[in-house]
């Protein structure tokens, strides 16, 4: 009577869970029972039918999305911390976005850049040169695009977080969603007067989430903060937000 | 590369943010196919990563080295997509499913013991298809100790640690996810 079992070879495959002694005994068995062959080559068959299915690839852009969605959460963290090193500088300004007043700065800067530029185009030139016109309007757009895709990935960052962090994480997001209850208003601003009624309407959408999450504090009853959560896992907020982002950028890429 | 990660889990350690994306860059791929075999979905595998490395960053003082920090980082992982079905509603009854129709019972030889012929191997898109299956209708419990075992190459003290279980449930949990896989090769018939 074989009184190695299926189990037994599942752990001799593996090379786990069985003391040398029992090994020693599967490979003699082995060269002696070619019945105990034929099992064991039907499951090494069946094992590594599994290994030739193809390993699961994220896209491209994975790590870096990923990094982005990290970097915004590790801000919320720690606000104060900067990065060391060469590229210090590049993350500087990378972060200068996410940073509270910084973010309500560039927003501000933007906002008044779109509206002047819009302005003068309308009503200095007497005989208006529209290719110019075009083009400044153009590149007003990529701006803004490029500061509204940081900020939603700042704003991403921030639901991911309000998603997965405990309590404690939530309310020691508030600083950053405070911030980003400002510069997300002059974003809307800027995106109607430049004409994306689509894209300020969306980021109206986010504001009362933002508000929400700018006014979590530690007396917060766990009841609202679990509704703010189940709000944000049953919406597909977070979706669009991502969605958005991604659109910004394709229009991006394919404008350069 | 060892070398680098241990300089770069050092670095990170005292808050050097471009350290820990060198960390993210050289892992996120990995972690990314394990997730997805164990949640089955692209969307909770890489919210999983997501939270996987968050919670590593927020938890690096934690890390004593004693293991890898690819193995730390990927248990890690394990538990962030665990945690995905939870809340997303696909982990409950399945994790604790331990029951199988014929558990403990030899299968392997009741298999016919003909070398694959041609015919046979034209149907290896059928059979990666019915893995497919087979993985689908494994438990949670049973697929990720599986994956953790056959894929990760963990020992089944580590898959015990990390699933909270002890050697023996690890074992059968491996046992029964390898027992259902045999369906997959009902085409071989």
């Amino acid at each position: 009577m074989n009184t190695i079992s299926d189990n037994d070879l599942i752990l001799y495959f593996y090379r786990d869970g069985l003391d040398a002694g029992r090994i020693g005994e599967i490979d003699d068995a082995l060269l002696a029972s070619p019945d105990l062959r034929a099992r064991y080559t039907r499951l090494q068959q069946m094992l590594h039918a599994v290994d030739a299915e193809p390993t699961p690839e994220p896209d491209a852009l994975f790590s870096d999305r990923v990094w982005q969605r990290l970097d915004a959460q590790i801000a919320a963290l720690h606000p104060s911390a900067r990065p060391t090193g060469l590229r210090a500088r590049l993350f500087d300004l990378l972060h200068s976005l996410l940073v509270p007043r910084a973010a309500f700065a560039a927003a501000c800067m933007l906002l008044l850049a779109i509206g002047v530029g819009f302005y003068a185009g309308r009503s200095t030139a007497p005989q208006p040169d529209e290719i110019a016109q075009t083009r400044a309007n153009a590149m007003a757009t990529r701006v803004l695009d490029a500061y509204v895709a940081e900020h939603l990935r700042a704003t991403e960052g921030l639901l991911l977080t309000a998603v997965n962090s405990d309590d404690a994480g939530l309310v020691g997001n508030r600083d950053l969603a405070a911030s980003l209850v400002d510069s997300n208003r002059l974003y809307a601003q800027a995106a109607t007067r430049s004409g994306n009624t689509r894209l300020a309407d969306f980021l109206r959408q986010l504001e009362p989430v933002l508000l929400e999450l700018a006014n979590q504090s530690p007396d917060t009853p766990v009841q609202s903060i679990d509704g703010l959560r189940d709000y944000l896992k049953k919406t597909d907020l977070l979706f669009q937000v991502r969605a958005t982002q991604a659109r910004i950028d394709a229009a991006g890429k394919h404008s350069t | 590369m060892a070398t680098d990660e241990v300089r770069w889990v050092a670095e990170a350690r005292r808050g050097d943010r471009n350290a820990f994306r060198h960390l993210v860059e050289a892992y996120s791929r990995a972690l990314f196919a394990l997730c997805m075999r164990i949640t089955r979905d692209s969307t909770m595998a890489e919210d999983a990563v997501q939270e996987a490395f968050f919670n590593a960053y927020r938890h690096l003082g934690d890390f004593d080295g004693r293991s890898s920090f690819k193995t730390w980082l990927h248990r890690i992982a394990v538990n962030a997509a665990l945690e995905q079905l939870r809340r997303n509603g696909k982990h409950g009854v399945t994790f604790s499913d331990a029951s199988s129709d014929d558990d403990g019972e030899d299968f392997l030889a009741s298999r016919p013991d003909e070398a694959p012929t041609p015919d046979r191997h034209a149907l290896g898109g059928e059979i990666g298809r019915q893995i497919q299956d087979q993985l689908a209708r494994m438990s949670t419990l049973e697929r990720t100790a599986f994956v953790m075992r056959h894929h990760e190459g963990q020992s089944l003290e580590t898959i015990a640690e990390t699933l909270s279980l002890n050697i023996s449930a690890s074992k059968q949990a491996i046992f029964r996810a390898v027992r259902k896989l045999r369906g997959a090769l009902e085409p071989l018939r």
